[in-house]
């Protein structure tokens, strides 16, 4: 099958729900953002030594679940195409926030800002926190935009584990920093 | 979304040719298997694998492909003359080209055997609909005559001039939606070759504002 379709070359694209709509539309730009940290992760995975299964076990589920919300986001709320989505379940907050505490507790005390950097493997993962915060900033702009007041559970749920995501690869930088011996750079006022 | 597909064992049945180059293939459909009408699954025969989308509805005791068979095809000329009984594999279901009605028309517009997932969905129910399809032959208009009869406006539409006739419309389907599909919103279901998927969403995008699209692209 050819992997370019030319439907896309006049600006717009489709959704998962079937409607066309505009490459500059903040719905698009955001699973953009997730597709970019998506990649980042993979770039993460590809630099870490070997010997390291558990972790990187970890970051390829968190690539299958950025793909989850991005499914999600090519979906219009009303849209009977939602039915055909993986639920977004709340245990992956639990899962993320388990693995945050676990990594976390190998790691020497934080005292101060630390300079985004050092190893390669910790400076990808800076960089995918980074995009992260990005991704959950149009996500916010995104449902504040779509939703007058409540927002559905779905959404909401894909909010937070972005905003868990962030810290957690934050706390995945550093430990990368702290698992090559790389010393962390604390921010000199 | 998809995740990792079921392999079933199957069996080849029977096989009936429809034109000079298109065929049907039956299938023994596994008893766990279950599908949703308009999608499809992956052929594996001995190293080689393919797509193709039920031409059967779920209810039907057999699954149904309706293939062409193309010179140096991956697969397509060996199922052309495989024995009855020959075992393959498959995988599936895949896909989620399925008809999700709604208040806006729906126009099913396919090309060659890119009609296999509207069979499926006619026969499994859904008949307000215009369907066109789009071939060089008359002879590769199969299943005209039961969906003339089934849906609410069969369009057959022949892209040799030399075949014009009265019975069908002379021109690609894009012409037909371009010439005489009223203007509106749509709901346009497009499966078949990736240049028709590509004419039809510009002229779409252009022509009929505030419509939807689902492809299913074959090649």
């Amino acid at each position: 099958m050819k992997i370019y379709t030319g439907t896309g070359d006049r600006g717009k694209t489709s959704l998962f729900s079937g409607e066309r709509v505009s490459k500059a539309s903040a719905r698009i730009e955001t699973y953009g953002d997730l597709d970019e940290l998506n990649s980042i992760i993979g770039a993460l995975v590809a630099t870490l030594a070997p010997g390291h299964a558990g972790l990187v076990n970890e970051l390829e589920h968190i690539q299958s679940i950025l793909f989850d919300i991005s499914a999600l986001l090519a979906t219009t709320p009303d849209s009977p195409a939602i039915d055909q989505l993986k639920s977004f379940s709340l245990e992956q907050f639990d899962v993320l926030e388990k693995a945050i505490d676990a990594w976390q507790k190998e790691l020497p005390e934080l005292k101060g800002f630390i300079l985004p950097g050092g190893h390669l493997t910790a400076a990808w993962s800076h960089l995918a926190r980074t995009v992260c915060r990005r991704a959950e900033r149009h996500l916010v702009s995104l449902l504040e935009k779509s939703f007058q007041s409540d927002i559905p559970d779905q959404y909401r749920n894909a909010q937070i584990y972005l905003n868990r995501l962030s810290d957690y690869l934050f706390v995945i930088a550093r430990y990368c920093n702290h698992l090559s011996g790389t010393p962390e750079k604390l921010w000199k006022k | 979304m998809e995740t990792d597909p079921n392999i079933y064992s199957t069996k080849l049945l029977k096989r009936r040719w429809l034109s000079k180059k298109s065929f049907e293939i039956g299938l023994e459909k596994p008893s766990l298997f279950s599908f949703k009408p308009g999608q499809r699954i992956c052929l594996i025969y001995n190293t080689a694998a393919r797509d193709y989308s039920m031409v059967s509805t779920p209810a039907d005791n057999d699954l149904i492909l309706c293939i062409r068979s193309v010179k140096d095809g991956m697969l397509s000329p060996q199922l052309s003359t495989l024995t009855m009984g020959t075992r393959l594999n498959f995988t599936g279901p895949h896909g989620y080209f399925t008809f999700q009605p709604s208040a806006r028309p729906a126009v099913f517009v396919a090309t060659c055997t890119g009609l296999a997932p509207f069979c499926s969905i006619v026969s499994s129910g859904a008949a307000d609909i215009t369907l066109c399809h789009g071939v060089t032959l008359a002879e590769d208009l199969y299943y005209a005559d039961y969906l003339r009869s089934n849906v609410k406006r069969y369009v057959p539409c022949l892209s040799n001039p030399d075949e014009s006739s009265a019975d069908y419309f002379s021109g690609r389907v894009t012409d037909y939606l371009q010439k005489h599909l009223a203007p509106g919103a749509y709901d346009f279901y497009l499966c078949g070759r990736s240049e028709m998927i590509r004419d039809a969403t510009l002229l779409i995008d252009e022509r009929f504002p505030g419509s939807f699209i689902y492809a299913e692209q074959y090649f």
